[in-house]
């Protein structure tokens, strides 16, 4: 589903040039749960920004379902990652002025789903991570665990072939932090690709496959348990 | 897609329910005084655009080359219209006019009423509509035509046709049959009058019929549409040889040079739609809208200023919006969705901000009325140029200052925006020439607001020659003849506590409670040479009695008994004889009878200020009528006196209305425009000042989040909340001075430009400028310390803790 070879991102002011991905290439198969941890500074989140079309690489190729998409402008870009790509950030990233609802409906309405069939897939998905009671709250008035399951909703309603979540636990106590990471397995589970950046090594675990980055690069790659690609098995 | 923005639209609006509430009180307060300065520059500009022959209505005017110069006139002889009808073509219609009072001498109903001599074909040519009856009435001699309102006053009811008047008209009882009834004069007209009989009964018509050398009366004409003015004054040319000979052979014979087109003397039209923004400077005439233009103008910056405001608030305000920004943008919200979700809220802000500023508009019109002294109202405004103006204004607006921090927030970077970052440097610029343009903006009303006051208190207490603080003016409109009415008052008064002298005059000074003004000159020959002089006719103590100073000789005095052939002039009036010593010189005006001067004022400003003082020669002819009667008081109990005044008065006219007051306040009347435009320009920078000081806050509040972190780190470093509060504070001081150099050239200009108007005017000192910019600095200062002061006093921590 994903590969990327020889990807490399600069950082660059007028005097210094920082490396923040060098040549790094790796392949994520559809289907897969994928860890990326590295120290900080070591280039993670901008893979992931890479990886979720909202930034260019500098050089080398990024291939996402078979098409080239380095080099896209970000109007194409917008329009690959509305239909393909969940996010999950590590501080919810929940508008404030919308309710849970809304909140949900946001990435349906941005992809022109009509009404009736948007309020059928919300609260399909709202069930589905047990938050349909709250519907009608807005962020503020739910706890860190539940606005992260929100997060989580939107992330999926529009059933994206691949969910990046940065740090999704960062901001949670670690029994909230299970029980999102119990739901993105579900998800995982149910056929999601998920690649997700975490500085837990307990999170870590959940997935199929660690990367461990450091100053741009791979270093090392751990498989934790075996996996076969969907597709392959079809 | 719709719903959703509107929805989001109005969280955010209630959301930060106190910028929503600054950002509509601003704009509708904006809104409110556009649309009322609009209210009152478009009644001005719709002075007589009533008359559906507009187009071809002018009112006639000679040029005459003196040898002084090029002198107008707008006063015509008796013979001159039906003269020119005759003898050139292309003239459809010809009215001549005079503008007069008469008493209703019906018991009980002594009423006074507007007046008007004309002929027949007036109401032909102009649109005062005819209710009931013939449109050209005036053709019968003994018929009146008078309007609705007039009807309802003097008989409660308005089917009134073939009633009879009894009217005081100039001192004779004339008795006339009403002829027809004409629809009120609408407010846009600048001839006003509550009745008109034919020209023929106008004062001394009958004397004057044939007589050329005595000038009474405007003429109005109406063109034929197939010709022009110029061509007009071309045909004239003969008509004015013809008639006018000797005073053009006099012209040539004292040295006048002839005008471009090589003649002495020119018959010129005014177009009629021009009338009420024409201003007879005596050698030139000054047609200018730029007036209501102005006032437009003023209307105008205070929306732009608002918008700019608007502009910059919105940027300020975005930096909370960031993550939104970015997360729409993450889940796919294209530019163009983005950008109309923030127009959309713009638009909602300015539609409400509209209803309430047309609603605050309406709640402050009559207020506004009153202080601006204007009969303009909103609801009579729906003419579809204000309509369409007000229309194109909203629009721009909200697309220009609703579009513009739309656009920026929509073309933020993703991730940028996602992690909170407002980088703005590029936008600095934009917001920074706003912030400059604003500043200049205010300091240009601020220095207007101070020369213009300035001027007005010039004018005010100039010594104008005369006592205007002790001298009551006092119309003469009661039922007697004037002469009478004057005697019966000095015995009233005679003897009374804090009446000093009596006298009377044909002539007010300033603009008196019965709002008319009225000139009287005269040309003669002295020395084989063309002078001319305005008249004042007076009564005994006339200039005792006004403080006038004496030059030389003596002036009326009831010990000598030949004083009706004597005058007294003014020290201008002797440089236009030029006579070095003109006591007991005699001239020869009026069918060859000899005056001799016997004494000599001092010059004293009896016409308004935009003027330089003219010749004036004061008569004391008994059998000239006197129109004014002036009263000196004592400084004590001013206020009683002047009820006594008014007592005497009410003795001795029971009916008559007392319409007496000091001279100051006549004075002050004529300032009415200057008093308007003082109090628009000063109302005008107060907002723009209220709306730039609201703008500074909300940018100031910008950089200081902009600036956080560098606060932060200066404190850790060591830097004292003094030097922190200068950081701050000097970018702003440095745009006030930019707007400052470029405001201060273009004040001075404006204001010079303006002041040209006045012949006694205030000069123009760097000072007004000056402290016009301090103020200016002042009020940043003082707005933006609430924040910088702040952000200073903040725990360094705090401030790096946003990071």
């Amino acid at each position: 589903m994903i590969k990327i070879t020889d990807l490399e991102k600069y950082y660059a002011t007028e005097e210094v040039r920082t490396i923040a991905l060098n040549k790094l290439s790796f392949q994520v198969q559809e289907g897969e749960f994928v860890a990326v941890m590295g120290p900080s500074g070591c280039g993670k989140s901008t893979l992931l920004n890479i990886l979720g079309l909202l930034d260019d690489p500098d050089g080398g190729s990024f291939i996402f379902n078979g098409i080239e998409v380095a080099g896209f402008n970000e109007r194409k870009r917008a329009d690959l990652r509305k239909h393909n790509i969940g996010f999950v950030f590590q501080s919810f990233n929940l508008i404030d002025e919308l309710t849970v609802f809304e909140n949900v409906e946001l990435p349906l309405i941005y992809t022109g789903v009509k009404p009736a069939e948007r309020k059928k897939r919300v609260d399909e998905v709202l069930e589905k991570m047990q938050i349909m009671h709250r519907r009608k709250h807005f962020p503020q008035q739910l706890s860190g665990g539940q606005q992260q399951r929100v997060a989580v909703a939107r992330a999926v309603v529009n059933n994206p072939k691949l969910i990046l979540a940065d740090e999704p636990t960062g901001n949670l106590d670690s029994s909230n932090g299970n029980e999102v990471m119990d739901l993105l397995t579900e998800l995982n589970e149910a056929g999601t690709t998920i690649i997700m950046v975490t500085h837990s090594e307990h999170d870590a675990k959940y997935s199929h496959r660690i990367i461990r980055m450091l100053d741009g690069q791979k270093v090392t790659e751990n498989v934790l348990s075996e996996y076969k690609s969907k597709t392959l098995e079809v | 897609m719709l719903k959703n923005y509107i929805k989001i639209a109005f969280r955010n609006l209630w959301k930060d329910k106190s910028f929503t509430l600054l950002n509509l009180l601003r704009l509708s307060v904006a809104f409110a005084a556009a649309l009322l300065l609009g209210m009152y520059a478009f009644f001005d500009l719709s002075y007589d655009q009533f008359h559906e022959n507009k187009e071809d209505l002018f009112q006639v005017y000679y040029s005459e080359q003196t040898p002084d110069g090029q002198e107008l006139a707008t006063s015509m002889p008796v013979p001159f219209a039906p003269a020119l009808e005759r003898e050139l073509p292309n003239i459809k219609h010809i009215s001549r006019y005079i503008s007069d009072h008469a008493l209703n001498l019906e018991e009980g109903k002594e009423l006074d009423l507007r007046l008007i001599f004309t002929d027949p074909e007036f109401f032909e040519m102009f649109s005062f509509e005819t209710l009931r009856g013939p449109v050209d009435v005036l053709k019968n001699d003994s018929q009146i035509s008078i309007t609705e309102e007039t009807a309802q006053r003097l008989f409660g009811k308005t089917e009134v046709l073939g009633e009879r008047l009894n009217l005081l008209v100039n001192g004779r009882n004339e008795v006339f049959t009403v002829g027809s009834i004409l629809k009120d004069i609408p407010v846009t007209s600048g001839l006003r009058f509550d009745a008109a009989v034919n020209f023929t009964h106008s004062p001394n018509y009958a004397e004057n019929v044939d007589r050329w050398d005595s000038r009474n009366h405007s003429v109005f004409i109406q063109l034929s549409a197939d010709t022009t003015p110029e061509a007009l004054t071309q045909s004239a040319v003969s008509f004015n040889n013809l008639h006018y000979q000797g005073n053009i052979e006099d012209l040539k014979r004292d040295g006048a040079q002839p005008n471009a087109n090589g003649n002495y003397l020119e018959l010129n039209l005014l177009p009629f739609k021009d009338i009420h923004f024409a201003d007879f400077k005596g050698d030139y005439l000054k047609v200018s809208r730029a007036y209501p233009y102005m006032i437009l103008g003023i209307g105008l910056l205070i929306l732009f200023i608002a918008g700019i405001n608007f502009v910059n608030m919105s940027i300020a305000r975005s930096a909370q919006r960031l993550r939104e920004i970015g997360m729409r943008k993450t889940l796919g919200a294209a530019k163009k969705q983005l950008f109309f979700q923030f127009w959309s809220e713009s638009v909602w802000i300015f539609l409400i901000a509209l209803l309430l500023g047309i609603g605050l508009s309406l709640a402050l019109e009559s207020p506004f009325r009153q202080l601006f002294n204007t009969p303009a109202r909103l609801t009579d405004m729906s003419s579809s140029t204000l309509v369409i103006t007000l229309l194109i204004s909203f629009i721009l607006i909200t697309f220009i200052a609703g579009g513009y921090p739309a656009l920026v927030l929509s073309k933020l970077g993703t991730l940028k925006a996602l992690k909170g970052k407002l980088d703005l440097a590029g936008k600095n610029r934009v917001r920074n020439a706003l912030m400059v343009v604003q500043f200049s903006i205010a300091i240009v009303l601020i220095s207007g607001t101070l020369v213009l006051g300035k001027q007005l208190d010039y004018m005010r207490n100039k010594d104008l020659g005369f006592n205007k603080e002790q001298v009551v003016a006092i119309p003469l409109n009661g039922k007697r003849t004037n002469r009478q009415n004057v005697a019966l008052l000095r015995n009233e008064l005679a003897g009374k506590p804090g009446i000093l002298s009596v006298t009377a005059s044909d002539n007010n000074l300033g603009l008196g409670k019965d709002g008319s003004t009225y000139f009287s000159r005269m040309g003669f020959d002295y020395k084989g040479r063309g002078v001319s002089t305005n008249m004042l006719v007076v009564d005994y103590d006339y200039p005792e009695t006004l403080g006038l100073q004496l030059k030389e000789g003596r002036t009326f005095s009831r010990s000598y008994s030949g004083d009706s052939l004597s005058i007294v002039i003014n020290e201008a009036m002797a440089r236009e004889l030029q006579e070095e010593d003109p006591l007991n010189k005699q001239l020869i005006i009026d069918d060859s009878i000899k005056y001799t001067v016997v004494g000599v004022l001092k010059d004293y400003n009896f016409q308004s200020l935009n003027k330089k003082i003219e010749p004036i020669s004061l008569f004391m002819k008994g059998d000239w009528d006197l129109y004014y009667a002036f009263v000196k008081v004592a400084p004590q109990n001013m206020a009683q006196t002047f009820e006594s005044i008014e007592d005497a008065w009410k003795r001795i006219e029971p009916n008559a209305e007392f319409l007496g007051s000091f001279l100051d306040e006549n004075i002050d009347r004529t300032f009415k425009r200057e008093r308007t435009m003082t109090t628009i320009i000063s109302s005008g920078s107060l907002i723009a000042i209220i709306l730039s000081c609201i703008g500074l806050f909300a940018i100031s509040m910008l950089v200081v989040t902009q600036r956080t972190k560098e606060i932060g780190v200066r404190k850790v470093v060591g830097a004292s909340v003094a030097q922190i509060t200068f950081l701050l504070t000097k970018d702003f001081l440095k745009l006030v001075g930019v707007a400052f150099v470029i405001a201060a050239p273009v004040a001075w200009w404006l204001l010079s430009q303006w002041l040209q108007d006045y012949e006694y005017r205030i000069e123009l000192h760097l000072w007004i400028f000056l402290a016009a910019g301090l103020l200016a600095v002042f009020i940043a200062l003082f707005t933006i310390s609430f924040r910088t002061i702040r952000a200073a006093l903040k725990n360094p921590v705090e401030s790096l803790r946003t990071e």
